[in-house]
């Protein structure tokens, strides 16, 4: 695993912080103009529909109101969603203005012949807007390739449709289901009457709209072959209904302007219904964004939870934005830097080319780099749902460390409060050992070499004799007292000698079965001499007349098992918590790393009960 | 014992001065006894032995160079290199567990007596006299200390003996002999050898006419434990002093 420093301020509140701070793709609630924008839509619409019910100019007003109204309401929602979900895009806007660009196409069913002029020009312009709308799709800027294709678009209308209106005198009625009923209104941008200029016209028109539907099927083509896995997944909506919508545009271009043919109506609903269906490619593009970040937010979940390590979380990233080339850098607060899984140094490329990298805060403070396929910038809820979801398994492994790093902390200084503890007892044992008891020993001795000497049958023979004695007995007091600070014999012999020598000193019977167990590491042999003493203890205290007591150790493995128990009177364990020396032997036993429980029934006895973790230098047999 | 009339070469081995002092000043009043060397540590000792060929060594249990059981390594060193050598071990530690472990090497010849008792003439006599004959001597306290847990227990044989056994019992483990038990407990030695009969069968324990292995079965049997002998065999037969 990458070397990975991690800053956390503090332990508490984490728990708040995390939940407050993940940054969610925001579904942010529409916000006024957005909703004025979207009653206007409506109303438009209806104005729309009201406008070409009441021309009686089309062939079909209910048809031609109807494909207005959709067409309306179909971009100002496309936009309205593209303004909420990528703010930053252009293509909001865009889907916006062709909103409004139908609106006003819808004046093509106008009697009025300079509305009807207006409202035909829009529905041209519309279709350039389609195009650039397509060709921008998804980033909201066009590539030369679009902006051949929009310039080629923007050309006809100058150059086919513009003349046409200018030279001929009903030849405008171009909308392409708002067919007039009968006679057009005057066309009042007629110059000069040519007919058979402006049919000219309109053949190099509709060559010109087919090769374009056929420029737009190829561009899209091109595009979608160059693309990344991650693009083809985002574009595939908006590029299914484009494909449509060109294909259509071609077949208009030759059947209706070139072969001048009359579509059957059932013929012009399909075609019309691309043109209907174009913005619900981009709303579809959108919420299909939303839907694959959902799913790869689950995916990111599940996977998560076997993720044991940076690189497994960097590897359920790539798979799950489907982005082999992804990576993710990790920030590393004290020396200000990010570095990969493998603990070097990235350097991410300056701001201005910072399409690739993309960045995640918390708390204003750096925390997580990913770097994806540019393509995915135009999926932002994808990056922020993985980025996220990585985020927390990172905090969560980051906080697990601190946790962790916490408990073998104070472990490791309790461990070190009770060596030193014991190393301190184990020093005024030898301090007793070797001076005082010594010195009293040596005294001892003179006291018998001076009774030898003084006169048999005197009274100072005899008080020499009881100053032995009580100095003898001052010396088994001073050797129980060095005994019971520490067993000389721990440090020499080992836990199961210990044992076996303070048994005897208990004043109830006590076997000791510790056999086979060899030297364990000193803090563990010292954790658990005191233990089985205190439990001992707790035996003669409350085991009541007859009781007989067993220490029993076993070695199994990686583990030391140890069990004192008693068939005495017993006790409620509920009912005194610190009296029974628990909290000393817990402490003791907790400072190894082990554990230890009490099971006490009034009546049948008392047992004490732990584990403790041996360590790899602990020998077996060692003496 | 008097039929010892003879002199042992001893060397002393202990660190600590006064307790050097002490066991100095009560041998030099022994005419059986010739202390060749006193010596402070372990390879001191060991060199000082291949020196003097000494009939006994009296060695602290602990001494440098670890400060550990000096004293029971080099009773072990010397039951290799030179097994008619005896040893008495000197301790501070009342525990029966050193005892024991000085025994491991077989208890013919050594003695483990506390340091409290050095000063008394007659049981560091008593005790020369013993392992340079090959016998065995323990610390009455010591003896003591497996008796009373042994006694304490629930279901302990020991409360099948008379406390007159037990009294004998104890003379055995601390190495007298019959008649030293007799003599110590005011009994014949007729008496001694009843209750003895009586105590190795109620107690199961063979009835081994050596005092020395007689020994360490009934401390074994005080210990409730079973001991890793590499030689239970005491020395059978003493070898004359070189000198």
């Amino acid at each position: 695993m990458a070397e990975i420093t991690y800053n956390r301020p503090e332990f508490a509140g984490v728990a708040d912080d995390a939940q407050a701070q993940v940054d969610w793709p925001a579904y942010r609630r529409a916000s006024r103009p957005e909703l004025l924008a979207f009653v206007v839509a409506l109303a438009a619409a209806a104005g729309a529909a009201a406008i070409v019910e009441t021309g009686d100019v089309v062939q079909r007003p209910g048809a031609f109101a109807t494909v207005a109204a959709v067409s309306i309401l179909g971009f100002a929602f496309a936009g309205l969603l593209w303004l909420q979900a990528r703010p930053w895009n252009g293509l909001g806007p865009l889907l916006l203005r062709l909103a409004a660009v139908s609106f006003v196409g819808s004046l093509a069913g106008a009697p009025s012949p300079w509305l009807f002029l207006l409202g035909n020009a829009a529905l041209w312009l519309l279709a350039v807007g389609t195009v650039w709308a397509l060709a921008a799709f998804p980033s909201g800027r066009l590539d030369t390739g679009g902006r051949l294709l929009v310039g080629f678009g923007g050309a006809i209308l100058l150059g086919a449709w513009l003349p046409r209106l200018l030279l001929s005198a009903h030849g405008v009625g171009s909308s392409f289901i708002g067919r007039c009923n009968g006679a057009c209104p005057r066309n009042v941008a007629l110059v000069w009457d040519r007919p058979g200029t402006a049919h000219e016209l309109q053949i190099a028109q509709g060559v010109s709209r087919a090769t374009l539907g056929l420029a737009i099927v190829a561009y899209l083509a091109v595009r979608y072959a160059r693309a990344s896995r991650p693009r083809r997944r985002i574009v595939l909506p908006v590029y299914g209904v484009a494909l449509l919508y060109a294909l259509s545009v071609a077949v208009v271009g030759i059947a209706v302007d070139v072969l001048d043919h009359t579509p059957s109506s059932s013929a012009r609903f399909l075609i019309v219904a691309t043109r209907l269906l174009f913005p619900l490619g981009f709303i579809a593009a959108i919420l299909l964004a939303h839907a694959y970040a959902g799913t790869a937010l689950a995916g990111m979940a599940r996977g998560l939870g076997d993720s044991s390590s940076v690189a497994a979380v960097e590897d359920l990233v790539r798979r799950v934005l489907d982005d082999a080339g992804a990576k993710l850098g990790f920030w590393v607060a004290r020396f200000g830097v990010f570095v990969d899984r493998h603990g070097r140094t990235l350097e991410l490329p300056p701001d201005e080319e910072w399409g690739t990298w993309h960045v995640f805060d918390r708390n204003g403070e750096k925390t997580l780099a990913l770097r994806h396929d540019p393509a995915l910038s135009d999926d932002p809820e994808l990056v922020q749902a993985v980025g996220s979801a990585a985020l927390i398994a990172l905090e969560n492994r980051r906080l697990q460390h601190n946790l962790f790093d916490s408990i073998d902390e104070l472990r490791a200084s309790r461990r070190r409060l009770v060596v030193a503890a014991a190393s301190e007892r184990r020093r005024i044992e030898r301090n007793l050992h070797d001076s005082t008891q010594q010195k009293l020993v040596a005294l001892r001795i003179q006291l018998e070499l001076a009774r030898e000497q003084a006169p048999t049958g005197t009274p100072l023979r005899a008080r020499l004799a009881r100053m032995g004695d009580d100095l003898t007995d001052a010396l088994d007091e001073l050797r129980a007292v060095a005994h019971g600070i520490y067993p000389q014999l721990l440090t020499d012999e080992g836990l199961s000698a210990a044992l076996h020598d303070t048994a005897p000193r208990i004043p109830v019977p006590v076997e000791v079965d510790a056999d086979d167990i060899g030297r364990l590491a000193e803090e563990t042999e010292v954790a658990v001499y005191y233990t089985c003493l205190e439990a001992l203890q707790n035996v003669v205290k409350h085991g009541g007349e007859i009781v007989n007591a067993r220490v029993t150790l076993r070695r199994e493995g990686r583990t030391l098992h140890f069990r004192i128990a008693d068939d005495g009177a017993g006790f409620a364990v509920r009912g005194r918590p610190g009296g029974t020396g628990l909290t000393n032997m817990t402490d003791r036993i907790g400072a190894v790393g082990g554990s230890i429980a009490i099971r006490s029934v009034p009546g049948s006895g008392t047992t004490v009960e732990g584990r403790i973790p041996l360590g790899e230098r602990e020998e077996v047999n060692h003496r | 014992m008097s039929e010892d009339e003879r002199s042992y070469t001893v060397i002393v081995a202990e660190d600590a001065y006064l307790i050097r002092e002490g066991i100095r000043q009560v041998l030099e009043g022994e005419d059986e006894v010739e202390v060749a060397e006193y010596c402070g540590d372990l390879p001191s000792l060991l060199h000082a032995v291949e020196g003097h060929q000494p009939d006994v060594v009296i060695t602290d249990i602990r001494m440098p160079p670890t400060h550990t059981d000096e004293g029971i390594q080099a009773a072990a060193a010397l039951h290799e290199s030179h097994p008619d050598v005896g040893v008495v071990v000197i301790s501070q530690y009342v525990s029966p567990h050193y005892a024991l472990r000085l025994f491991e090497h077989g208890s013919g010849g050594r003695a483990y007596l506390l340091k409290e008792h050095v000063g008394h003439r007659i049981q560091l006599m008593e005790a020369i006299r013993e392992v340079s004959r090959g016998g065995s001597v323990v610390d009455p306290k010591v003896v003591d200390v497996l008796v009373k847990a042994r006694t304490k227990a629930r279901n302990s044989p020991l409360a099948q003996l008379t406390p007159r056994e037990r009294e004998v019992l104890a003379g055995i483990a601390e190495g007298k002999s019959n008649a030293a038990v007799a003599k110590s407990l005011f009994l014949t030695k007729r008496a001694v050898e009843k209750n003895i009969n009586s105590i190795f069968s109620k107690l199961n324990l063979d009835d081994d006419v050596d005092v020395s292995r007689r020994v360490i079965a009934s401390l074994l049997f005080l210990a409730d434990t079973e001991l890793e002998t590499t030689d239970g065999l005491p020395k059978q037969e003493q070898q004359p002093s070189p000198h």
